[in-house]
């Protein structure tokens, strides 16, 4: 390996994944003792639609020491508190992701046990009404909590829904004033060293050239480094995630914006709704086998809720990773890394993984094979994660209305997934280990909401009395009640964003 | 703090120094200041008493200790009280503290015991209940407090020397701050503006003054019926019975827990246990046999020496019209007699007392509260009293011209209804106020040969042999818990000998 | 023995007579007693509301019924007590809670010490003593435990949903096998001694050991046929009709009842969870029907919905069990719609004809005690009712004024007097409310007794300060930590949702 120290840092292409690498960069790593040069091609265009995110990314923002607020006004962006997931145990039902925890974990175990040990005695199976984002989404209210003096009421965790080219766009404008450098040009030749195969400079179509050490491939699903300079592979997932294309377009708003996305289950797939501040972002993620793209467009367009405020655009892809997101000096994000759909609002957090691990294994000078192999081993274990609770969604169903749905219902699952399902439909559990992304909320309310009912828990719930179970219960049902009582609307919140700086 | 509140009572004995000992121990210090005027001479109607459970609480309340003042006073525990020929001669039967079995399915147990009955069980329903059957055995334990428990549902009095407990109180009282005076009063002075006592004046010449004064001077009460003219209400055509011997005689034989009350031709003779003698005496009806008579009988019908001349006593059943009258308050004979039928005399007492201090009027006293005393009172003593007139109305005697009497003689209304219910279906309507409970009417009615011709309908929603197997299970456990109990001679002189007794088994000098 | 009691005949409507009916079937059903029910036509509006005190509970026990289904079917509410406002020019709303008062202090009633530190400058409101008030007032709903036993026995009553409940306990009463025929009255043929059929119109005679009356204030049986008299309690009550509307629901949900006097009676808000029922009581020569609807309105600040009015004349029959007919609810009772007194009444008359259910259909001695106990009761809540008035505060309201002048029965006049030297509640024989009850109403409504029990002038002030500052900051920090009504009819009688998740 080539005891070269690193300076020069080059990420191919802009987006989010783009910008978020070169302003995290550019943050953490400054461009004093390092240059950091962003090569986009605005002819090749952006993936940009309404997209949504997990709480992770106020931690993001936090370490780019973005105000928040400024960043809601500048992205477009509304506030989400989970996800509504229409259909997709069966028609005409509807349950909710959230964020947040269920009710309070007491004697050490987990709360989800003693709202089984209720549930299973002939109490309702609502279990929403044990988290404080489920009752605010049902009551479009929204407001940050946390901060100020302890209470023993619930707080509201929350991410955005947000415009990803503007937020590519503030991000450059971040990156920039902090001395990232952008030269805008499409790349038609990588070069690499004859010894040690480490990609050395980039040549663009006007001639230019770019040179560095540590290259950083966002150049979307083509991987033009990592794939077609590096060959590093991709393992296609389609037999588990069918869906190969998104339909997207965005729509007029015709109400005050709820503050969650929706997901609802379609005959081939399924339909985002994504409500940001002035529109709402649409789309349909289906599979080409099942249907057509006409058809799918169509369908599309006969569902908004909104004026349609553009034409259509079509997305393909297929569902995967790349066998390795770092070769060499090279680090594949976003696109170029892999794919799932945005049925959990994954993606932007992948990039966010992925720059965060980076920054943590950020080579002085010399890249170590340890390090590399290191970097892709969590990588896939957080892929496949992701990729097995995805797969929950489809499988975990009642429906059957469709030969999409039919596939799905009947589709082997990986063994990893299928054990999983089995023991928490014994004990209630998911047994969720410290790095997965997903915890046991998660997996609980997405499992019960699919109709996977546990037939039993943990016994340390049945320790207390009916009577002491009731009292607690109905506590923690009015912490919420008076947590949300409390909130503002969801729009008031947000014209409140629109005056001034977070706290 | 205002000036305290200027109480005088006139006499003593139960009555004058379960007061005083109330309104010293029992009310905050500083409150009231207290003076008893009693005259030795005059003498007390003090006869071996026996008592309610209530006692127990009047006690407590002022603190007395239970061994300390049952050594103090000869006192032995009654569970009950055994009625000898009063249905008829030679049955018996036992009123007692407590319970008859336990209810079953919200409906009281003797209802069980009578469908069972109707269809043909024979058996004695005092079998059904603890206190009772130790009676029987002359055995005795305290209540447990496991409240689930059988031997937890029943309570205990005492017989005592009434005597020795108007000295244990007086100690107890003067101890905290009571003022006695020894005289005899001659005269009662009113305020000319309200009628209210202003003060009395003893024959030494002393005048006491007070802004309450309490009216313990017995039959003749002094202050209520004579100096404020209360007017006295009569009640001997319902009991007709208006004397009454006592005497005391030697113990013999086992220590029994419980007083005896044997009907006898023209009333009836007590029996009353203490630890170094037994009480004894025959309460009559004058217009249906002559004093010598009653004497006579009375000293043929002792289970042990006589230790005195009997004493005769003269009493009129019926109560003052009101027991508050302006600033004077009667309590004890001077308020009222009913004969000791059911030991209700120190109850009465008692009750007046908890009312009166409930009730405590500042130095203006507000008629609201003398009206609301009034008519608590009066509930308490119509109770007791319909409940003796019961006694004596259901009997099955024809062979003595006081039980044809009394058999035949109009009855309150009222009682006349709980008979007829009772026979129609066992239905005993439950007070509010004032005894006596459905378990004790139970014990009367069926002792004395009331039995119900029908029963609560919800008993049918019992199975049959399920009944009759409670009952033998309830029977048994009854016997069971009886015989691990103590004698009742052994438990006393364990639990509270009095100091000058030897051992019980010899003479013991009054 | 002679002929048991084998079939049974309700002729009536409503509560009365299904809450009877299946009382008895549940209680002797197993023996064979027939129970039928001739129903007539329905005397209960889309509008009505059925008031329950905390003693509900009983009953739905006895009835084998389950509170929270009740409260889920009939969009059921809890009220842990009565606000009562405007019964007075000068003295501000109070709450009647179903709780107690403070915690006595060396034995000694609280009331008594409240009154002295009243006296001496202490402005803190009894019912701010009451940790049923302040749940009350904050919506918050008790659960008992070691902490509040001994401090307070705060328990809820209920708000329901008329038509709903009646419904689920006739199904409940058919289901256990009361037989039921509808119809208009048809004939009623009597005998000296008692009732001997009652049909429908073109209906068969139905005869019957045992028959109940609980036909409301038509009272057929007992009124019209066995021809006994109604006591009239007119004198006491100016109101002689009643109003019952509907509002929108309240959000939030208030936990307790609202009676509101106004110039010519009084307006109450009986909160359910998807509506808001309104009954209001007036005197029709003060107000007209048409005026008294308007008034309800803005008296509500809401919109109401269609009104039904009903004449309202308070009384009772002295012998509501005559021969073998039995009077339950209003055929035996007219109470104004206050202080949750009908639906209580109904529960005592079918609680003690259970117990003293007659053995014999040829000689029913039961009736006595029937009849004694059930005047007792209703006489008590008469007298309940009337210290609102007999109390009011509005000087120079004609209404008002002769409500407060009219003398009150002897019997609350002993109380009051009682009440008003010394703070003592004398209570009778089958009261319905305690002394805390008595004690709330009488402090609210300005009666301050004139003295109190002087044990109490004995206690040093500083002790008394800070036992007062214990209780009062226990309550505080108690109501705070309960779940709230709303968490607990959620949770244990939930309203079919129609959220979307």
């Amino acid at each position: 390996m080539s005891a070269q120290r690193i300076r020069d840092i080059v990420i191919v292409g802009g987006g989010t994944a783009g910008w978020m690498a070169a302003a995290a960069l550019a943050k953490v790593m400054g461009t004093q003792a390092y240059t950091i040069t962003l090569v986009e091609s605005e002819a090749i265009g952006t993936v940009g639609v309404g997209e949504a995110t997990i709480p992770m990314i106020t931690m993001f923002n936090n370490v780019l020491g973005i105000d928040e607020n400024e960043f809601v006004r500048e992205t477009n962006a509304t506030f989400k508190l989970g996800i509504e997931f229409a259909g997709w145990r069966r028609e005409g039902h509807s349950y909710f992701h959230p964020f947040g925890q269920f009710g309070v974990d007491m004697d050490g175990v987990n709360f989800n046990h003693y709202w089984l040990r209720w549930m299973l005695s002939g109490g309702s199976n609502d279990y929403g009404r044990f988290n404080a984002e489920t009752e605010a989404a049902r009551q479009r209210r929204f407001g940050r909590t946390g901060h100020g003096p302890q209470t023993s009421l619930p707080n509201i965790n929350y991410a955005f829904q947000f415009d990803a080219s503007l937020y590519a766009a503030y991000l450059r404008r971040f990156s920039e004033k902090r001395g990232a450098r952008r030269i805008e040009g499409q790349i038609v030749k990588v070069d690499r060293n004859g010894q040690t195969g480490l990609i050395e400079r980039l040549t663009l179509k006007d001639g230019q050239t770019v040179q560095g050490q540590l290259f950083i491939d966002c150049s979307g699903f083509r991987g033009l480094l990592i794939e077609e300079t590096l060959q590093a592979g991709y393992e296609d997932w389609s037999h588990w995630l069918p869906v190969n294309r998104a339909a997207a377009v965005p729509c007029a708003k015709v109400e005050e914006p709820i503050p969650y996305t929706r997901s609802t289950a379609r005959e081939a797939g399924w339909q985002w709704r994504i409500p940001l501040q002035h529109r709402t972002g649409n789309g349909y993620v289906f599979c080409d086998s099942f249907i057509s793209e006409d058809e799918a467009t169509r369908l599309l367009m006969s569902r908004l809720d909104g004026e349609a405020q553009a034409e259509p655009r079509i997305l393909r892809f297929v569902t995967g990773r790349r066998r390795k997101s770092w070769v060499g000096n090279c680090i594949a994000l976003g696109l170029a890394s892999g794919f799932m759909e945005p049925l959990e609002s994954t993606s932007i957090h992948l990039v966010q993984v992925g720059i965060s691990k980076l920054l943590a294994m950020f080579p002085k000078g010399g890249f170590n094979p340890l390090i590399t192999d290191r970097y892709n081993a969590e990588m896939e274990a957080d892929y496949v994660n992701i990729r097995d609770f995805l797969i929950a969604h489809y499988k975990v169903t009642e429906r059957e209305d469709t030969p999409f749905w039919r596939y799905c219902k009947n589709m082997d699952i990986p063994d990893s997934l299928a054990t999983r399902l089995e023991i928490f439909r014994t004990r209630g559990e998911a047994m969720v280990v410290q790095h997965e992304l997903f915890k046991e909320q998660s997996w609980f309310a997405v499992l019960a909401g699919q109709g996977l009912m546990p037939v039993d828990y943990h016994p340390v719930a049945d320790l207390l009395s009916e009577d002491e179970l009731k009292l607690r219960l109905a506590k923690i049902r009015t912490g919420i009640q008076d947590r949300v009582s409390g909130l503002p609307t969801h729009q008031a919140f947000l014209d409140s964003c629109a005056r001034a700086p977070a706290a | 703090m205002p000036a305290p509140l200027k109480v005088v009572i006139v006499g003593g004995g139960t009555s004058g120094w379960m007061s005083a000992a109330a309104l010293v121990a029992g009310l905050p210090p500083g409150l009231c200041e207290v003076r008893l005027v009693e005259s030795d001479e005059i003498g007390i109607v003090g006869v071996g008493e026996a008592t309610l459970p209530q006692i127990k609480d009047f006690n407590d309340h002022i603190g007395v200790d239970e061994a300390d003042f049952m050594r103090q006073t000869q006192a032995t525990f009654k569970l009950g009280i055994e009625f000898v020929d009063w249905g008829f001669k030679g049955s018996s039967y036992i009123h007692p503290f407590g319970v008859h079995g336990k209810p079953l399915g919200g409906v009281p147990f003797y209802q069980y015991w009578a469908k069972a009955r109707l269809n043909g069980r024979v058996d004695d329903l005092g079998d059904y209940s603890l206190p009772i059957v130790a009676s029987r055995q002359n055995r005795f334990a305290f209540p447990s407090t496991d409240e689930d428990g059988l031997s937890s549902n029943f309570a205990y009095a005492y017989h005592f020397d009434a005597h020795l407990y108007a000295r244990f109180l007086r100690g107890f009282a003067e101890a905290r701050g009571l003022r006695r005076t020894e005289g005899r009063i001659v005269d009662v002075t009113l305020k000319p503006e309200d009628g209210h006592i202003a003060s009395i004046r003893l024959e030494s010449g002393e005048v006491i003054a007070g802004d309450l004064f309490i009216d313990c001077s017995g039959f003749r009460s002094m202050l209520m019926g004579q100096a404020l003219g209360v007017g006295y209400e009569d009640w001997t055509p319902w009991l007709p019975c208006d004397r009454a011997y006592a005497v005391p005689c030697e113990r013999a034989g086992a220590l029994t827990p419980y007083t005896r009350s044997t009907a006898r031709e023209a009333g009836w003779q007590w029996r009353i246990p203490l630890q170094h003698r037994t009480g004894n005496g025959y309460v009559y009806s004058s217009r249906f046999i002559s004093d010598d008579e009653a004497a006579a009988t009375l000293l043929a019908n002792l289970d042990g020496k006589a230790l005195d001349d009997p004493r005769p006593l003269r009493f009129q059943a019926g109560r003052r019209e009101t027991s508050w009258s302006r600033n004077c308050i009667a309590i004890g004979l001077a308020s009222g007699f009913l004969e000791p039928l059911e030991s209700t005399s120190i109850y009465l007492i008692q009750v007046a007392i908890t009312n009166l201090l409930k009730l405590l009027p500042g130095r203006a006293i507000d008629p609201a509260l003398v009206s609301e005393f009034n008519r608590l009172i009066d509930v308490e003593y119509g109770r007791v009293r319909d409940f003796l007139i019961l006694h004596y109305h259901l009997n099955g005697r024809d062979d003595a011209p006081l039980w044809r009497y009394c058999r035949e003689m109009p009855v309150p209304d009222s009682l006349k209804s709980r008979m007829a219910l009772f026979e129609h279906r066992g239905h005993i309507a439950k007070y509010k106020d004032g005894l006596f409970q459905p378990p004790s009417w139970l014990a009367v009615f069926v002792g004395q040969g009331l039995l119900p011709a029908g029963y609560d309908p919800l008993v049918d929603n019992v199975l049959q042999e399920h009944i009759l197997r409670e009952l033998d299970q309830f029977r048994a456990d009854v016997a069971q818990t009886v015989e691990e109990m103590r004698d009742h001679g052994g438990f006393v002189a364990d639990f509270c000998a009095a100091p000058a007794n030897r051992p019980l088994s010899s003479r013991v000098a009054s | 023995m002679s002929r048991p009691v084998r079939n049974v005949v309700i002729v009536g409507r409503d509560a009365a007579a299904w809450l009877t009916a299946l009382g008895l079937k549940r209680a002797f059903g197993r023996q064979g007693v027939n129970v039928t029910v001739l129903e007539l036509p329905s005397m209960v509006r889309s509008a009505d509301v059925l008031v329950g005190l905390p003693t509900l509970e009983g009953l739905h026990r006895l009835l084998g019924l389950d509170t929270d289904d009740m409260l889920a079917a009939t969009a059921g509410a809890y009220a842990l007590g009565q606000q009562f406002a405007n019964w007075s020019q000068a003295r501000p709303p109070f709450v009647h809670a179903y709780d107690t008062h403070g915690a006595p202090i060396h034995r000694i009633d609280f009331l008594q010490h409240w009154l002295k530190a009243r006296s001496e400058g202490m402005n803190v409101p009894l019912e701010e003593f009451s940790l049923g008030a302040a749940a009350a007032k904050h919506g918050r709903f008790v659960v008992h435990g070691d902490a509040t036993s001994g401090f307070s026995k705060a328990r809820a009553g209920y708000h329901l949903d008329a038509s709903a409940y009646i419904r689920l306990v006739r199904q409940k009463a058919i289901e256990l096998g009361v037989q039921r025929q509808a119809g208009k009255l048809g004939e009623v043929v009597r005998s000296d001694s008692g009732i001997v059929s009652v049909s429908l119109a073109g209906g068969e005679p139905l005869a019957a050991d045992l028959f109940v009356d609980a036909s409301g204030v038509d009272a057929v049986l007992i009124g019209k046929v066995l021809e006994q008299p109604l006591e009239s309690w007119s004198p006491w009550f100016g109101c002689d009709r009643v109003l019952v509307t509907s509002g929108p629901k309240l959000n939030p949900l208030p936990a307790m009842s609202r009676i509101s006097g106004f110039k010519a009676g009084w307006i109450g808000m009986f909160p359910l969870r998807d509506r808001t029922p309104v009954v209001a009581a007036y005197d029709s020569r003060r107000i007209s029907d048409a005026e008294m609807l308007q008034s309800a309105s803005v008296l509500c600040g809401m919109r109401l919905g269609d009104a039904f009015v009903a004449p309202c004349e308070p009384g009772m029959r002295s012998a509501p069990w005559t021969g073998n007919c039995v009077a339950i609810g209003e055929a035996a009772v007219v109470l104004e719609p206050l202080d949750a007194a009908s639906l209580h009444m109904i529960h005592v008359g079918l609680s003690h004809l259970i117990t003293l259910f007659p053995v014999s259909a040829e000689a029913m001695l039961e009736a006595e005690p029937f009849n004694t106990s059930m005047q007792n009761h209703a006489r008590n809540l008469r007298d309940f009712q009337i210290v609102h008035y007999r109390l009011n505060g509005r000087l120079d309201e004609p209404f008002w004024d002769r409500a407060r002048e009219t003398p009150p029965p002897p019997e609350l006049a002993a109380k009051l007097d009682l009440f008003a030297a010394r703070g003592a509640v004398a209570l009778y024989d089958d009261e319905t409310f305690q002394e805390e009850n008595w004690a709330s109403v009488l402090i609210g409504h300005g009666l301050i007794p004139r003295g109190y029990d002087p044990q109490v002038d004995t206690l040093a002030p500083d002790e008394l300060i800070a036992a007062f500052q214990r209780m009062l900051g226990f309550i505080a920090s108690t109501v705070r930590d309960m779940p709230s009504v709303e968490a607990q009819l959620e949770l244990f009688a939930p309203l079919p949702s129609n959220a979307s998740f």
